[in-house]
C-alpha cells in the first residue's frame, strides 16, 4: 500500500500533477458512495455530468440543440470563472488574499452595464469598451485595497469584505431607483451589441451561444504564466509574496509591488465581472454577490495558484456545476450533489500539503529499511 | 545498575530523515555535578537532551532515572521526573508577565464565589517573588516579557524549572546571548544551584566555560561520543581538537591594516524604533577602506537598528549617513545597495533569504532587475541565472541536494549563512555590513567566514562587523565601537582594548 | 430613536457572539474563515430539529426554541471538528481550509435541505420554515427614557447570548484553559514546553468557535431571515471577523464594533423611514457601516496586533 502511494505520488518531478489528481480522484470516489446511497447509479450520473457540459454526447436533442450547443454553454460559463481564478491566484503569489473578487466583478459589470450596454454603440466600438471598462474600474478597486494596505496596513480580507458589502447596496440603489426592469426586478438587458456572448448563433443545424472571451481568457493565462515565471515584476510579486521582508531587504518596493499586484488581480476580477454580467448574464439582480468570486478561490487553490493549473480546474469545477442540471434531470439526483462533490474535491486538495508530507515521510521510511537490508545482506 | 548515576542513557539512536543525529550514544551522569555536552553545532547534543526531556523519542536505547527504566514521551512526563530544561531559543509567551509564564501549565487555581476556578495571579506573583529571590534571581514576576531583556528572560526560563522543582536541569548553549559580565554571573547561578544539590547539563560549544564550571565533559561529534573527560584534568586545546576531529588553530592570520579613504560617515544618527522610542541615538563615526569597524554590544542595544539604518531598512530619525561623500540617509534601500552597500543581516531565514526560491535566484536576488539577468521590458533570461549561480556555488563552496535549483529552505543554517555572504560579497561594494554572521555555525565554518572578511578588508573595502560574541570581534576588529543603551561611547583601536574592558562598556559599567 | 436600539441590538448580537467563537479560534492562533459556514451549518442543524419536531410550519414551543438553540451549537461544534483536523491534523493551509469549509457548508445544507423536504415531508422545497421568535419586554426597566428600549422588545435569544459571552469572556481571561489558549496565539512552543497539548488547545478553540457561531446563525434564522435557506449566507459571518479584526481580538473592543455595525444599519433604516424616501433608498445608508470601517481602520491600524503565531502551522520538530 504505502510502497504504490509512493511510487506514483512520491516523485518529486510529478508531484505537482500526481497530487491533486488523486485528491480529485478520492473525491469522486467519496461522491460516488453518496450517489450510491441515495439509491441512483454513481457511473450513470457522472456519465450525466459529462453530457450536460457537452462533453459526452447525449442520448437525444430537441432540434437546434447538440453537443457542441452544451459544450459552447459551458465555455460560457468557464470564461468568468477563469478570469475570478486568475485573479486571486495573482494576488495569492503576492500573498495577499483577495476575497473581494465577486465585488470587483460586480462593479465592474455594473459600470460597463450603465456605461456601454445601455447605449447605442455599434458592436465593433461597444464590446472592446466593456472590456476596457471591465479592466480599469477592476483595476481601481484592486488599486484601492492596494493602497489601503500599503499605507495604512489594513488586512486586504477586511478591506475586500467592506468593499462588497459597499458595492453590493451601491449598485442595488442604483439599479432599483433607476435601471430596474418591473417585471424581472433586474436591472434592464443591455443591448445584444455590448454582449460579450452571441447568442443562439446558427452553426450548421445548430444554434450555438459563443463566448467571445474565453480564447482571451487562456490566452491571458499563459500571459500571467509569463508575467509570473520570466518578468523581473513576477519576480519581485513573487518575492513579496513568499517573505515581505526578505523582498524589502532585497531592496524591493513592498508596497509597490503589493499596490501593482492588486491592481493587476482587480483588472482580471473585472474581466470576470464584465464576461459574467454581460457575457454568460444579459442583467444584474440588486443586492446579490455571485458566488463565482468565491469558488474561484477554491479553484485557484486547487490549480495550485499556477495560472496554467487555473485552466484546468476551473475547466473541472465548472463543469461538474454546468452538469448537475443536465444530471438532475436525467437521473434524478438534487444538482446540489455537484456542489458538495466540488466541496469534496477542493476539501481533499486542501489536505494535498499534508498528503505530500505523508507520501515524503513513507518514501524516505522505505528507503531507510531498504538500506538496512541492503546493509545486512552485505554483512553476510 | 549502580545507583550512583541519576541518569544514564544507554545506546541511543536517533534518526530524522537523512541524517543520524544520535548514534549509540551513551551516557552516565553523577548527582549533583555539572556534566558538559560539548560539540559543534550539528554533532547532536541538543538532540540527545531533547530525548531526555522528552520532545523526541529515540530509536533505539534505553534511558534510566534514578536507577529506574523510563519511557520519556513527552516534556510533561519529563517534568515529573524532575527534569527541567532551558532551551537555546527560549519558549516564553511575550505578551504574558513573568509570573504567567512561569507558572503556566502548573497555575495556583482559586474559585470565584466558590464555584468558578480562576487562575490566582496573586498567589502566583507572591510564590516567584519569594523563589526569585531564595536562588538570588531576582524579578519582577508583573513585568511583561517583551519588555524585558534577554539576561532576564533567561533569569524566567531557570525560574520555570525550580518552580516545577526540577532537580536535573539542562541549560542548551546558555551563554550565546550574554555579556561576559552576565556570564559570570550566569555560571555562578549554576555552581550555587549546584551546591544546593541540583545536577546539571551544560550543553556548550564554548571551552572557557566548561573550563570554568563543568565537573565532567562529554564531546560529540557528528552523532558520536567521542569521549568523556574530567574536566581538571584536561586542556582546552585537547578538547577542541576532539571536538572538531583535527587540529584547530585559534588565531586568525591578519596583516596590519593599512586604512584608505572615508568610505561610510555616520553623523548623529538617531534611530527610532515603531513605538517611538529612541533606539540609537545620535551616534557618529566612521569606517575607512582597509578597516573593520566592529560594534561591541549586548543583544537588543540598537546595534541591529544601526545597521539596518544604514542599509535602509529603518528610517534615520535624525542626523546623516554619508556614503563616499554622498548623503544617503534618506535614499531607497536598492538605490544603497547600487552605490555599494552589501548587507549580511542577523536573521538570515527572515530577511536573507526568500526560503521558498531556488537557490539560484537567491544568489540573484540583488540583481535579478539588471543586465544580464534581465533584458529589455523586464523579462528575465534563466540562462543567466544559472550561469551565476554555478560560479557562485563553486566560489564559495555552497553544498545543496539539488545544485541550482535546490530550495533555500531545505539547505543546512551553514550553507544557507554561505550564499549570502557569498551572495553579498560578489556584489564588491565599498561597504560591506556583516551582522553577526557566523551564529549557529560550525568552527570550520567560522574559521572560513572570518578568513574572507578580511580578505575583503585586505583588498581595500570598509567593513562594518556587529557581533554578539566577543571573540570573533577581538579576532577580527581593528577599530572596536561599543554599542550600550543605543548610544556609542567608546570607539578606539582593537589593539588598545582587552576582553575585559569591552565587557565593561557593553554594561555601561565604564563611561567615556 | 428606542427602534435604532431594539433593532440594532438584535442584529449586533448575533453577530458578536460570532465575533467571539473567531476570537477563540484566532487567539489560539488557528485563522478562522470558517464563520460563515458553520453559522451556516449550525443554523440548518437547529431548524432541521425544529420542522422535525414540529413540522414545516413552524411553532411557538418554546422549549423547542432553546432546543433549537442547543442543536445549531452542536451542529456547528461538530462541522468545525472538520476545520480542525484540516489546521490541527493535516496542516493544511488555514485561510484556504476556511473557504473551503464555506463552500462545503452551502453546498451541502442546500442539498440535505432539499433531500429532507423531499424524504420527509415529501414536498420539494429548499427552505425550513421557522417564523420569527417571540419578544419581551421587561417591565419597569423599559419605562427608563432611551436605555429603556434595551429592555424592550427583546428577544430571548439575546439574552442567551449575554450569559455566553459573559462565560466566554470569563474563561478566555481568567481560566487555565483561556491562560492556555492565548499562549498558543503567541508562542505555541511554551504551551508545549509547559507540558499542554497545543493540537487539543486549538482543536477545543475551534470547537467552541463552532459552537458559538451556530448560535449566532441560528439568531438570524428566528430573527432576519425566519427560515433556513441558503439566504443564511449573506456574509454575516465575513462581517463577524471584519468585526473581530477591528476590535484587536479582544472581546470588549469587538462588542464595540458589533454595535458600531449593528446601530449604523438601524439607524440607516431608520432615517430612510423619517424621511419617507422610497425603500430603495435603505440600500445607500445601508453602506455606511461598511464605509465608517474602512475610515474607522484608516485611523486605528497602526495598533492592531494579530495574535503573533496566527496561521502559522505548529510542528513541534521546528524550533
Amino acid at each position: 500500500m504505502k510502497k504504490i502511494c509512493v511510487k506514483l505520488l512520491g516523485n518529486d518531478r510529478t508531484q505537482f500533477i500526481a497530487i491533486p489528481i488523486f485528491s480529485i480522484l478520492l473525491s469522486l470516489i467519496v461522491g460516488m458512495i453518496i450517489i450510491a446511497g441515495l439509491g441512483k447509479y454513481p457511473l450513470t450520473a457522472y456519465m450525466n455530468l459529462l453530457q450536460g457540459s457537452g462533453l459526452m454526447p447525449k442520448p437525444a436533442y430537441s432540434a437546434y440543440q447538440g453537443m457542441l450547443t452544451d459544450f459552447m454553454s459551458f465555455l460560457n460559463m468557464l470564461t468568468p470563472m477563469m478570469f475570478a481564478a486568475l485573479s486571486v491566484a495573482v494576488a495569492q503569489k503576492a500573498g495577499l488574499f483577495n476575497i473581494g473578487v465577486s465585488g470587483q466583478m460586480l462593479a465592474a459589470g455594473f459600470v460597463a452595464t450603465v456605461t456601454v450596454g445601455y447605449s447605442e454603440m455599434t458592436a465593433v466600438i461597444a464590446k472592446p469598451l466593456v472590456i476596457l471598462i471591465g479592466i480599469v474600474v477592476g483595476m481601481l478597486v484592486g488599486a484601492l485595497v492596494g493602497f489601503l494596505k500599503y499605507r495604512f496596513n489594513i488586512n486586504e480580507v477586511v478591506s475586500t469584505i467592506m468593499i462588497n458589502y459597499i458595492v453590493q447596496y451601491l449598485t442595488s440603489f442604483f439599479i432599483n431607483t433607476r435601471y430596474i426592469d418591473e417585471i424581472s426586478r433586474q436591472s434592464r438587458a443591455v443591448s445584444r451589441a455590448s454582449r460579450l456572448t452571441l447568442m443562439q448563433v446558427t452553426v450548421g443545424e445548430l444554434k450555438v451561444d459563443i463566448p467571445l472571451c474565453i480564447i482571451l481568457a487562456v490566452i491571458i493565462a499563459v500571459l500571467m504564466k509569463f508575467l509570473l515565471d520570466r518578468t523581473s515584476l513576477g519576480f519581485e510579486i513573487k518575492a513579496v509574496g513568499s517573505n515581505r521582508n526578505a523582498a524589502r531587504y532585497a531592496g524591493i518596493s513592498v508596497g509597490k509591488t503589493m499596490v501593482v499586484s492588486m491592481m493587476i488581480s482587480g483588472a482580471l476580477a473585472g474581466l470576470a465581472g464584465v464576461t459574467y454580467y454581460m457575457g454568460y448574464l444579459e442583467s444584474i439582480q440588486p443586492k446579490v454577490l455571485t458566488d463565482t468570486g468565491f469558488d474561484a478561490i477554491a479553484v485557484a487553490l486547487l490549480g495550485n495558484n499556477n495560472p496554467i493549473g487555473v485552466i484546468f480546474s476551473s475547466f473541472l469545477i465548472t463543469g461538474v456545476t454546468k452538469g448537475s442540471s443536465y444530471m438532475s434531470a436525467a437521473s434524478g439526483i438534487e444538482t446540489e450533489i455537484a456542489s458538495v462533490i466540488t466541496g469534496l474535491i477542493l476539501l481533499f486538495s486542501a489536505c494535498s500539503a499534508f498528503i505530500r508530507y505523508e507520501v515524503k515521510k513513507w518514501k524516505t521510511e522505505l528507503e531507510e529499511a531498504e538500506r538496512r537490508n541492503a546493509d545486512v545482506k552485505n554483512n553476510h | 545498575m549502580s545507583e550512583e548515576y541519576i541518569i544514564e542513557m544507554r545506546h541511543i539512536t536517533k534518526r530524522f530523515p537523512g541524517i543520524v543525529a544520535n548514534d549509540d550514544v551513551s551516557i552516565q551522569i553523577r548527582k549533583g555535578e555539572i556534566y558538559a555536552l560539548l560539540g559543534e553545532n550539528g554533532a547532536g547534543k541538543s538532540t540527545l537532551m531533547s530525548m531526555l526531556f522528552g520532545m523526541y523519542e529515540p530509536d533505539e536505547g534505553e534511558i534510566y532515572v534514578k536507577g529506574k527504566k523510563v519511557h520519556i514521551t513527552s516534556p510533561n512526563y519529563a517534568t515529573k521526573l524532575n527534569i527541567g530544561m532551558v532551551h537555546q531559543h527560549f519558549k516564553l509567551v511575550s505578551n504574558y508577565t513573568i509570573a504567567e509564564n512561569i507558572i503556566m501549565g502548573m497555575e495556583p487555581v482559586k474559585k470565584v464565589l466558590g464555584l468558578f476556578p480562576t487562575v490566582d495571579i496573586k498567589k502566583a506573583n507572591e510564590d516567584i517573588r519569594k523563589l526569585s529571590e531564595e536562588y538570588g534571581l531576582e524579578v519582577d514576576p508583573t513585568q511583561v516579557i517583551e519588555k524585558v531583556n534577554v539576561s532576564i528572560r533567561q533569569r524566567v526560563e531557570i525560574l520555570k524549572m525550580l518552580y516545577r522543582e526540577a532537580e536535573i536541569l539542562i541549560f542548551d548553549e546558555p551563554t550565546a546571548v550574554l555579556t561576559p559580565q552576565e556570564i559570570e554571573f550566569l555560571l555562578q547561578i549554576i555552581r550555587n544551584l549546584r551546591d544546593s544539590g541540583k545536577t546539571i547539563i551544560l550543553i556548550t560549544h564554548k571551552l572557557e566555560e566548561i573550563k570554568q564550571v563543568a565537573d565532567r565533559c562529554a564531546i560529540l561529534n557528528r552523532g558520536k561520543i567521542v569521549d568523556v573527560l574530567n574536566v581538571a584534568e584536561t586542556s582546552t586545546k585537547t578538547m577542541a581538537n576532539l571536538m572538531v576531529g583535527r587540529e584547530v588553530s585559534f588565531t586568525v592570520d591578519k596583516p596590519p591594516a593599512r586604512f584608505g579613504e572615508t568610505v561610510l560617515d555616520v553623523q548623529n544618527m538617531t534611530v527610532r524604533n515603531q513605538d517611538n522610542f529612541d533606539v540609537v541615538k545620535n551616534v557618529s563615526f566612521q569606517v575607512h577602506r582597509g578597516e573593520i569597524f566592529a560594534i561591541a554590544g549586548v543583544s537588543g542595544n540598537g546595534q541591529i537598528e544601526l545597521a539596518d539604518a544604514i542599509a535602509g531598512l529603518m528610517e534615520v530619525a535624525s542626523g546623516r549617513v554619508m556614503l563616499n561623500g554622498e548623503d544617503i540617509t534618506h535614499m531607497p534601500i536598492r538605490r544603497r545597495t547600487e552605490k555599494g552597500i552589501s548587507y549580511i543581516p542577523e536573521d538570515r531565514q527572515e530577511f536573507g533569504l526568500e526560503l521558498d526560491f531556488t537557490l539560484r535566484d537567491n544568489l540573484a536576488l540583488k540583481s535579478y532587475y539588471k543586465e544580464p539577468f534581465s533584458g529589455r521590458g523586464g523579462v528575465l533570461r534563466p540562462d543567466e541565472f544559472e550561469k551565476y549561480g554555478q560560479k557562485l556555488i563553486e566560489e564559495y563552496d555552497i553544498r545543496s541536494g539539488q545544485g541550482t535549483m535546490t530550495q533555500v529552505r531545505s539547505m543546512s543554517g551553514g550553507n544557507q549563512q554561505k550564499a549570502i555572504v557569498g551572495r553579498e560579497i560578489e556584489l564588491q561594494s565599498d561597504l560591506m555590513i556583516f551582522v553577526q554572521p557566523t551564529r549557529g555555525l560550525d568552527i570550520g565554518a567560522i574559521e572560513n567566514i572570518h578568513k574572507q572578511i578580511i580578505a575583503e578588508r585586505n583588498k581595500g573595502k570598509a567593513i562594518l562587523l556587529i557581533s554578539l560574541e566577543l571573540d570573533e570581534i577581538m579576532n577580527c576588529a581593528d577599530t572596536i565601537g561599543v554599542i550600550y543603551n543605543g548610544a556609542i561611547d567608546k570607539i578606539a583601536p582593537a589593539e588598545t582594548l582587552t576582553m575585559n574592558q569591552v565587557g565593561e562598556f557593553m554594561m555601561g559599567v565604564k563611561s567615556k | 430613536m428606542s427602534r435604532i436600539i431594539i433593532d440594532g441590538l438584535s442584529f449586533a448580537l448575533p453577530l458578536f457572539i460570532m465575533a467571539i467563537g473567531g476570537i477563540y479560534s484566532e487567539r489560539s492562533g488557528v485563522t478562522n474563515l470558517a464563520i460563515e459556514g458553520l453559522q451556516g451549518f449550525g443554523a440548518f442543524v437547529g431548524a432541521l430539529f425544529v420542522v422535525l419536531t414540529s413540522g414545516t410550519q413552524g411553532t411557538d414551543s418554546q422549549v423547542i426554541f432553546y432546543f433549537a438553540f442547543l442543536f445549531a451549537m452542536i451542529g456547528g461544534m461538530v462541522y468545525s471538528l472538520l476545520h480542525a483536523l484540516l489546521c490541527v491534523k493535516f496542516k493544511a493551509n488555514q485561510v484556504i481550509s476556511g473557504v473551503v469549509i464555506n463552500i462545503l457548508a452551502m453546498a451541502l445544507t442546500a442539498f440535505l435541505t432539499k433531500q429532507v423536504n423531499k424524504s420527509v415531508f415529501n414536498q420539494p422545497s429548499d427552505k425550513f420554515q421557522l417564523g420569527v421568535s417571540s419578544r419581551f419586554t421587561v417591565p419597569v426597566l423599559s419605562d427608563i427614557p432611551v436605555v429603556g428600549a434595551v429592555f424592550t422588545n427583546v428577544y430571548p435569544f439575546e439574552v442567551i447570548i449575554i450569559v455566553v459571552a459573559v462565560i466566554a469572556w470569563f474563561v478566555l481571561y481568567r481560566s487555565r484553559y483561556g491562560l492556555h489558549l492565548r499562549a498558543c496565539g503567541d508562542n505555541p512552543h511554551a504551551v508545549d514546553a509547559a507540558g499542554r497539548n497545543v493540537g487539543k488547545i486549538r482543536t477545543v478553540a475551534i470547537m467552541v468557535s463552532g459552537a458559538l457561531s451556530g448560535i449566532g446563525g441560528m439568531c438570524f434564522a428566528y430573527s432576519i431571515s425566519a427560515q433556513f435557506s441558503e439566504s443564511i449566507y449573506v456574509g454575516y459571518g465575513y462581517l463577524a471577523i471584519a468585526a473581530m479584526i477591528f476590535g484587536n481580538w479582544k472581546i470588549l473592543p469587538t462588542l464595540g464594533a458589533c454595535l458600531l455595525f449593528g446601530f449604523a444599519r438601524s439607524a440607516g433604516y431608520q432615517i430612510v423611514q423619517v424621511l419617507e424616501k422610497p425603500s430603495s433608498y435603505s440600500d445607500l445608508v445601508m453602506t455606511l457601516p461598511y464605509i465608517l470601517t474602512l475610515l474607522l481602520l484608516i485611523f486605528f491600524s497602526k495598533y492592531n496586533r494579530a495574535p503573533k503565531a496566527l496561521g502559522e502551522i505548529y510542528d513541534k520538530g521546528k524550533r
